[in-house]
């Protein structure tokens, strides 16, 4: 088992972080009845082991016994039937699913088996008490449109006997009807303290020494991130034990893919390259480019790379400015290409475009001018919204990589030309 | 229904007599200088078969009875007044009339008259195989040429086939089915025995015999098609007599259709066989509007030049269907006094893209694709600056395109907005050249514009098909005219194979990756979400079980089995899918 799951807090009552929430959660349900809830905040914040120490909290450990159930549901809309699959987590008095994992067919998930399920359910317990049954649904903020407003109206019908438990990270993307009609919690990303301490905790417990600045170090890479911070631990732990204070964190792998992606679309050719891009640049008559290199050769032999830094310094940096412009004007599509079937790689393992696109955006404006940052922050963000109004991702993640590479050309056109 | 029985009906009543002379006879038709000696079974049932046809025609509507009045359909008896098809009383009877280019009927001739007069000296192969397009005039050069030289020409025809009641109703009678193939097998058979000696011809054993085989019949299985070949080797090798097999070429454009890819390799195994081949080119419009002026002349019917010159253009190099539009067409004007139809056939007339005749043009995809991504275009452009034409910058005016319309094209391939999309997508970049990143950004950011309508209508569910459709060829056109006019620099031309888009594959395999991950998250991760999952879970489990294979040794295996399992998976439904698809295509 991962320590993530190792070490997730059973009950409401040893949260390490999160405690006030705790607090909060456990009167609430002290008197037997709760609103519909929705927790929302970033991810690896501790949404999830909130809602499921409350369930305990609500249900003792009979909270704890889920099946999984894999189930094939025939739905009647007008003129045709749908078939959807739907897994199911499932306890005596609680259901868990994503209804988002229908795609576009979510809507008849909300309708119809979330309907299904409100409705099918003991209503007595064995106290005598009216119960009621609890749904969460995961990820809602993915859900469309429609969905969400069949859901406003499954939650209005059943309040009776069922409660709803939503949880997602944006709560922008859940409509004000819906958010109105729950209690929201917030869960804030933990601070970086507390991940160290969390860090601290499970070092303990697994008997580790622990460099001083170590678990600062994970917490700070980890993004306020705990899911992540654990689980980076966990990995350097099997990489390299005894820690050593600057061991390196590794990122995840397909971080470094999309860093490598950015360094593709930025990169600078091998000299290798130079006689290619040379008569390139000839036939599109790029003048200045020439211009500078028949002065240099005038200068020296630049060819055989024999000058010496130093002695020619002002030479050295044309030198490098026009290498620099030879390769970006050479073989970028040549590139755009490469970089294409490293996203297709990305897409293959399931990597949601949104994240790869925000990874994009993150690595490039650690690497770019602060004068082209604005413009491509810009991009970025009509690009990502294209992305949700579009079908295929790839279309749009390679319009903005195409439309940076003409920024960044005609930009460095500006600057060195 | 009841039309199939009654004609049944007509037809078996002479079944009898047929089938007792059709193993004799094969079907030889003898035609000899040009004029018909009609084979005896055939024009009985044609007569029937048109007098069922001009019945029917009483059921149409007026309109339909008065367009037709023009023609004069006239019951099968009557004789004077009985108009044929212009096509098959315009034949050409002579050289002058061939509208086939001179130098190609020299050459069969020149091959008819070396085999005839040394027939039985040389061991060359007695065989020559026409090739063409439809309607190029190759029956018809062969029977000028047999008649100018005196020769009887005998005709092998596929012989009509046999109806599913007509072959129940004579098992009954004891007859045996006999498939095509057989009866051809049997006349190769008996050409290379005895020869052409049939009894209505001995009486004139001097002249010169040329066999016809017009059509070859159509092959379905492997079997029936090696066999095909066997009996044309045969043929080729032993054919005493001249013989000519006639081809059709067939569009490329349905070459995936097995039966014509059978015929291509039949050709090239004749060839190799030994057997002459000479292939007819479509006519020139030129030579077709002289036959045409000829067929108005006789016909005294009045049509324009310019008419002429469209119908010539329309039938694509097609003769036949050229005389069958003329006739048509001046049917159309033969009932100009009805107000309404004349109408029509004014704006017809106004319209000249709106003559309805024609051959049906159609491009295969491929053929499609490639006109958008080369972009050919104009060396320069044409300046109609002086008409109604926008002003426009230099960085927004494009040479004329050399190509129809980028929608026509479009709608000739057939191709769907997704499909066209997804494979311009995957090659436009090929075309683009090495330096130019804003050609390559305005390219793509058409494509992504297409992607967002083309989504449109997916995601709402949109009953009206009407706005689906108006979608769909917005999109196409945005997709290609977007393409066309982002590329202003065109790598410079060289040859690029056109690749499936590697995005369908990409998406099976996140498909099936994905179901991979909903089971590892039902089994391990109590249902977080899935970017979690594949953003963070797994590549922890990849890194961890790198470095420690017997932590979590379960997941370990399925992972690694998975990744296996799905390059391997992926890789084989590659090949099948390739497959499949194109010839979907």
């Amino acid at each position: 088992m991962l320590w993530v799951d190792k070490y997730r807090p059973k009950s409401l009552d040893n949260m390490n972080v999160h405690e006030d929430i705790a607090e909060n959660l456990k009167k609430l349900v002290s008197e037997q009845d709760c609103p519909h809830l929705l927790f929302y905040g970033p991810s690896g914040s501790g949404k999830k082991t909130l809602i499921m120490a409350l369930l305990r909290q609500m249900f003792g450990s009979s909270s704890e016994k889920v099946k999984v159930e894999n189930k094939a549901w025939k739905i009647d809309a007008g003129s045709r039937t749908i078939e959807i699959e739907l897994t199911t987590l499932s306890s005596t008095n609680h259901v868990e699913m994503n209804p988002s994992d229908a795609g576009f067919q979510d809507r008849y998930i909300v309708q119809e088996i979330i309907k299904e399920m409100a409705k099918n359910r003991p209503l007595v317990d064995a106290k005598g008490k009216r119960g009621f049954k609890v749904l969460v649904l995961n990820e809602v903020d993915k859900l469309s449109r429609e969905a969400q407003h069949s859901l406003r109206r499954t939650m209005e019908k059943y309040s009776s006997s069922c409660r709803l438990i939503l949880c997602c990270n944006s709560s922008s993307k859940v409509t004000e009807a819906i958010r109105s009609r729950c209690l929201n919690v917030r869960v804030n990303a933990p601070k970086e303290d507390q991940i160290v301490n969390v860090l601290e905790f499970i070092g303990k417990k697994e008997g580790l020494q622990l460099p001083v600045g170590f678990a600062a170090r994970i917490a700070e890479k980890s993004n306020r991130s705990l899911r992540r911070a654990i689980l980076s631990f966990e990995t350097c732990r099997v990489q390299q034990y005894p820690f050593t204070s600057n061991q390196a964190i590794p990122p995840m792998d397909w971080e470094e893919y999309v860093s490598e992606i950015v360094s593709d679309i930025m990169k600078e050719q091998s000299p290798k390259r130079f006689a290619y891009s040379y008569t390139s640049c000839l036939c599109e008559n790029f003048t200045f480019i020439i211009r500078k290199i028949i002065y240099i050769s005038h200068c020296g032999d630049y060819f055989n790379f024999g000058y010496q830094p130093d002695t020619h310094s002002i030479l050295f940096l044309e030198v490098l400015v026009v290498h620099r412009l030879l390769c970006i004007f050479c073989i970028v599509l040549c590139r755009l290409f490469q970089v294409r079937g490293k996203i297709y790689e990305l897409l293959t393992n399931c990597i949601p475009p949104e994240i790869v696109l925000k990874r994009l955006l993150y690595e490039l404006l650690r690497k770019l001018d602060d004068e082209l940052k604005h413009e491509v922050c810009h991009w970025a963000a009509y690009y990502e919204h294209r992305m949700h109004l579009g079908q295929k991702a790839i279309f749009h993640l390679e319009a903005f990589i195409a439309k940076f590479m003409s920024i960044y050309k005609s930009f460095l056109i500006a600057t060195f030309g | 229904m009841t039309k199939r029985n009654a004609f049944m009906v007509l037809s078996s009543d002479e079944e009898d007599e047929k089938s007792s002379s059709k193993l004799k006879s094969f079907f030889c038709r003898s035609d000899s200088k040009g004029q018909k000696q009609p084979c005896f079974s055939v024009p009985r049932s044609r007569s029937c078969k048109q007098s069922r046809i001009a019945d029917e025609f009483e059921l149409f509507g007026e309109d339909f009875k008065e367009v037709f009045t023009g023609v004069k359909v006239s019951n099968g008896s009557g004789t004077g007044t009985r108009k044929e098809l212009w096509a098959d009383r315009y034949k050409p009877c002579t050289f002058e009339d061939l509208a086939v280019h001179k130098k190609k009927v020299d050459e069969v001739k020149a091959w008819f008259e070396q085999k005839i007069q040394v027939s039985k000296g040389n061991h060359d192969s007695n065989v020559l195989l026409i090739t063409g397009p439809a309607g190029v005039g190759k029956s018809a050069t062969v029977k000028v040429i047999a008649s100018h030289l005196g020769a009887m020409l005998f005709e092998w025809r596929v012989p009509t086939p046999t109806i599913w009641q007509e072959h129940m109703y004579s098992s009954n009678t004891g007859m045996q089915y006999i498939s095509k193939l057989d009866e051809f097998e049997i006349f190769v058979e008996r050409i290379r025995n005895y020869g052409l000696v049939s009894p209505s011809i001995t009486g004139r054993p001097l002249s010169p015999v040329i066999l016809l085989i017009d059509d070859l019949p159509l092959t379905f299985s492997r079997i029936a098609y090696t066999r095909l070949k066997n009996s044309l080797h045969l043929l080729v090798r032993s054919a005493c007599s001249p013989t000519v097999i006639l081809i059709t070429d067939t569009d490329h454009s349905d070459s995936a259709n097995d039966t014509t890819r059978n015929f291509e390799e039949l050709k090239s195994f004749l060839e190799e066989v030994g057997a002459r081949k000479i292939s007819f080119n479509p006519i020139t419009s030129s030579s077709i509007k002289r036959t045409l002026s000829k067929v108005c002349k006789q016909e005294r019917c009045h049509v324009t030049a310019e008419q002429l010159d469209l119908i010539a253009k329309a039938s694509g190099g097609d003769i036949r269907q050229a005389i069958a539009s003329l006739q048509l067409f001046s049917i159309n004007k033969n009932v100009s006094t009805n107000p309404t139809l004349s109408d029509s056939a004014e704006r017809k007339d106004g319209n000249p893209s709106g003559i309805l005749f024609g051959r049906d043009e159609t491009l295969s995809l491929f053929h499609a694709l490639g006109k958008f991504l080369h972009n050919k275009r104009e060396r320069e452009s044409t300046d109609f600056l002086d008409e109604d034409t926008f002003p426009i910058r230099d960085k927004f005016s494009r040479l004329p395109l050399k190509m129809d319309s980028p929608e026509k094209v479009l709608c000739q391939a057939h191709g769907q907005a997704r499909p066209i999309t997804d494979f311009l997508h995957e090659n436009v970049l090929d075309f683009i050249d090495g330096d130019a990143v804003d050609d390559a950004c305005v390219v793509l950011s058409y494509l992504c514009d297409v992607d967002v309508l083309l989504a449109i209508h997916q995601k709402n569910f949109s009953k009206n098909s009407d706005t689906e459709k108006v979608l769909q060829s917005c999109a196409a056109s945005i997709a290609v005219r977007g393409i066309l006019f982002g590329n202003d620099h065109p790598a410079p031309p060289r040859w690029h194979s056109i690749r499936k888009p590697k995005l369908w594959q990409v998406e099976k395999t996140a498909l099936h990756n994905k179901d991979k991950l909903l089971w590892q998250r039902d089994k391990f991760h109590h249902s977080s979400d899935l970017s979690v999952i594949a953003t963070e879970y797994t590549p922890v489990h990849r890194q961890i079980q790198h470095k420690q294979p017997d932590i979590r040794s379960a997941t370990s295996m399925e992972n690694s089995g998975a990744a296996g399992d799905g390059d391997d998976d992926t890789s084989m439904e590659t090949d099948a899918f390739d497959d499949d698809e194109i010839e979907d295509w």
